[in-house]
């Protein structure tokens, strides 16, 4: 790979230690993926902070880079994290201690302290057509798709060396040839609400892994139903972009998006969207002791939504609710009022955190609801916890009753 | 008499040891008991074997990506291999073998699987991108 003298010398150290690993480790992607050079980036998130993915030595591993000087040279946004550092919700010291070790790195690095898999509602939007590096596959999918920025499906670490070194290796979707789609998939059923739209992104990313599906006739989406899609198909699939024919900006019909390559068409109808429904259950008793919202973090609509269905209402004894969504939305939900219907219903709007990166399972939950299709795809092996996948209206039925009805 | 053999760099370093021979990917997230370098992943052809001190030969990493970390965790723990060798090393193994400073190669060629096997003793040069078998034995 192409490096400038500039690019050499940060490889060789000449700028301390953190730069040269970070520059070591795009310069190893770059011969991996047989990119000619590396390009400057406008932004970089980092993702995989839980302590679940960094363990004790990944703690220790960013507060090495951070005393040793390391800081970030683009905006930098940190990913969700498994605590909510403004308040306690029972979860044990020597797992929120070395969590929020991690965080404090992070944020000595000068990366903004916003843990969320959504900053892209706040504050840091990026262009079309605008070089990225960001790390969460569902903010990869939604920034690539719905935006059209220019995105890899990076990881953790390499997010983190882009922002260190404002630089990427210029491969995979950087490159316009590389965005046309692969699959055309038809729907032929009706669409409606977040439910449906995560359950169509599960089955659709089980069914193509990697691939770039192209939608037709997704009917009319609202953002946060896209975003759900995003995260079911990069979850139950290794999807990083797709297409929707006349609704994403790189898809204004078959011929732009496919570009003259030959494509395999699939049809979804009801009975496919059945089974993603039933690829996301796992549920067993219809007794319901928890229920997560926000995977990823709700919007300030998502949010006031439902505080609306639980005002004036009293969750059922024994069931726990917490409402996921990130320190800025948090903010405006306080200040708007929402926040103060949810926790008088009993509920919790929790900042910052996800319930999949935590350990719930200190608490003892046996069965979740969740809208939430990637939460409803990791949580029974990531957490051991049973789910009931649907509609946001039959979740906040559950956390009233008690019960996942029929 | 030893033979050398060219390779691509992917982790710089240099590290010997003796061979250890795996044919299949390894998942050094949740695969892999850090304190003693010991494979724990359930029916894996290294299952309770230990990398500890080895030159590693496998085809390359799977698994999730918090893998890295792992990798970078048996570095700071001791219990890393000497070097990996790799068919095609990809992000998990780069990246944690970088943020470690364990030596990586793939790319040889000739295939590793040819002519190493478990006991040679095996230097690999991830500086200048060679790779050094002396058989078992001294044949």
């Amino acid at each position: 790979m192409f490096l400038t003298e500039e690019q050499k010398r940060m490889r060789d150290g000449e700028h301390g230690e953190p730069v040269q690993v970070a520059m070591e480790m795009l310069c190893a992607l770059g011969e991996i993926y047989g990119a000619e050079k590396l390009i400057p980036v406008k932004s970089a998130h980092c993702a995989g902070l839980s302590l679940k993915s960094h363990g004790i030595a990944g703690m220790k591993w960013v507060e090495d880079m951070a005393a040793k000087g390391a800081k970030v040279v683009v905006p930098t946004t940190m990913n969700v994290v498994g605590v909510d550092r403004s308040r306690d919700l029972g979860l044990p010291a020597e797992w929120v201690e070395p969590q929020m070790r991690i965080q404090k790195g992070y944020e000595a690095m000068g990366c903004y302290g916003t843990s969320s898999c959504v900053p892209y509602y706040y504050s840091f939007l990026p262009k079309f057509g605008e070089h990225i590096a960001w790390a969460e596959s569902s903010a990869v999918v939604f920034t690539n798709s719905v935006i059209g920025a220019r995105d890899n499906r990076e990881g953790g670490p390499s997010a983190w060396a882009a922002g260190i070194t404002g630089f990427t290796p210029y491969y995979g979707l950087h490159l316009d040839e590389n965005r046309t789609g692969d699959i055309l998939i038809k729907v032929t059923t009706e669409l409606n609400g977040i439910a449906d739209y995560g359950a169509l992104g599960n089955y659709v990313g089980k069914l193509v892994g990697e691939k770039i599906p192209v939608f037709e006739n997704l009917g009319r989406p609202t953002t946060e139903e896209l975003v759900y899609m995003g995260a079911a198909l990069g979850s139950a699939g290794g999807v990083a972009l797709f297409h929707a024919i006349g609704l994403t900006p790189e898809a204004p019909d078959r011929e732009t998006v496919f570009r003259g390559k030959k494509f395999e068409i699939v049809e979804l109808g009801k009975t496919e969207l059945a089974k993603g429904y039933e690829n996301l259950t796992s549920g067993k008793s219809r007794d319901v002791d928890f229920v997560a919202m926000g995977c990823p973090h709700c919007s300030l609509d998502q949010v006031a939504n439902l505080a609306k269905q639980l005002q004036g209402k009293k969750l059922k004894d024994g069931v726990t609710m917490w409402i996921h969504t990130n320190i800025a939305i948090k903010a405006m939900a306080k200040e708007l009022g929402f926040m103060k219907m949810i926790e008088d219903a009993g509920a919790v709007l929790t900042q910052d955190l996800c319930v999949v990166l935590s350990n719930p399972e200190f608490l003892g939950f046996k069965t979740l609801a969740t809208h939430s299709p990637k939460m409803a795809f990791y949580a029974p092996g990531g957490n051991g916890i049973d789910v009931w996948y649907g509609s946001e209206e039959r979740c906040v039925q559950a956390a009233l009753t008690g019960r996942w009805e029929e | 008499m030893p033979k050398t053999v060219k390779c691509r760099r992917i982790s710089k370093g240099i590290g010997e040891g003796e061979a250890l021979v795996c044919h299949q990917p390894i998942g050094f997230n949740f695969g892999v008991d850090v304190p003693s370098g010991v494979i724990t992943e359930r029916h894996h052809e290294l299952e309770g074997k230990s990398f500890k001190d080895k030159v590693l030969i496998f085809p390359y990493g799977k698994g999730s990506t918090g893998g890295s970390y792992v990798v970078y965790q048996v570095a700071c723990e001791g219990t890393a291999p000497a070097a990996i060798i790799n068919l095609n090393t990809e992000t998990i193994i780069a990246v944690g073998a970088i943020m470690g400073r364990i030596p990586v190669v793939d790319h040889m060629e000739e295939n590793p699987y040819n002519i190493i096997d478990n006991g040679d003793w095996v230097k690999v040069d991830a500086i200048n991108g060679t790779v050094t078998i002396t058989k078992k034995g001294g044949q």
